[in-house]
């Protein structure tokens, strides 16, 4: 009994530990220039325009240091998508070199 | 029941999701101003039906990526009973607003707001932004940044439809 209890444990956390390792992995943060961003009040349309993308766990938006700081699940989504999304909400995501 | 039984269920009742959601549903603030080609606008000449006022400016990108998508739901559900308002947040000048407007063939009143005007109904710092009023002249939601349409399907087509299905009912019972 007491080591099907010690079994069914450490199942249990090598399936917990797995499923952070694959979602980690899944995760990236890509920080894109937002060229023309100057007023505040419109910066918070490029961040509700992102975080409704599907695949982006997290983007910040400053509108100071023109940038958005995105954390997004590769598997969904990449760069290309995200600046498309930056770019539908009126501002231009700028390319990085060599793009 | 017991004491702290009792206060629970209490404080159950004071703040089911139901009661907040009443709370936060209020009348807007009234008013009646110009639009840019001189016709009076008064909210109140609007009860009955489904009221967005849009909160704008000409140099707020995303507020003019939002505006042909607004003018396409004013031509597609008009009929329906939407009106939308179109409130332009200063800094703006009359003149860049009427050869705006008049670029995309706005079909909705457009007014010079202020500052104090956005205010009096909401203090969210975003742009654009859009205040839904619903049939009875309640405020029922604020939607900031540009509208999508999963959310004028979700907050906005219900209070459309509701009128439709009152119709729908009047007529049954007749």
């Amino acid at each position: 009994m007491r080591s099907r209890i010690t079994n069914l444990v450490v199942s249990s956390v090598l399936v917990l530990t797995l499923g952070v390792i694959t979602a980690a992995a899944f995760t990236k943060t890509v920080t894109i220039k937002v060229d023309g961003m100057k007023c505040a009040k419109c910066s918070g349309a490029v961040t509700k325009a992102l975080k409704a993308t599907e695949g982006v766990e997290d983007a910040q938006v400053n509108h100071e240091k023109g940038e958005a700081v995105i954390k997004y699940d590769d598997q969904k989504l990449n760069e290309d998508k995200l600046r498309e999304v930056i770019n539908g909400t009126g501002f231009k995501a700028v390319a990085e070199k060599g793009q | 029941m017991t004491l702290p039984g009792i206060v629970f269920a209490a404080l159950m009742i004071i703040f089911s999701p139901a009661n907040v959601l009443r709370q936060d549903v209020k009348a807007p603030p009234q008013f009646e101003l110009k639009d840019i080609n001189g016709r009076i606008v008064r909210l109140s000449n609007y009860r009955g039906k489904v009221v967005l006022i849009n909160f704008w400016a000409t140099w707020c990108p995303p507020c003019r990526v939002e505006m042909p998508d607004l003018i396409r739901l004013q031509r597609e559900h008009g009929k329906e009973g939407l009106q939308i308002i179109g409130i332009t947040y200063p800094p703006e000048r009359k003149l860049r607003v009427q050869r705006f407007a008049r670029s995309l063939n706005v079909n909705y009143p457009i007014i010079l707001g202020t500052h104090q005007l956005k205010a009096s109904f909401s203090s969210e710092e975003v742009l654009p932004l859009t205040i839904v009023i619903d049939r009875d002249g309640k405020v029922s939601d604020i939607i900031s940044g540009i509208l999508l349409r999963e959310e004028f399907d979700e907050k906005i087509k219900p209070l459309l439809i509701q009128k439709e299905g009152e119709k729908q009912n009047a007529k049954s019972n007749h």
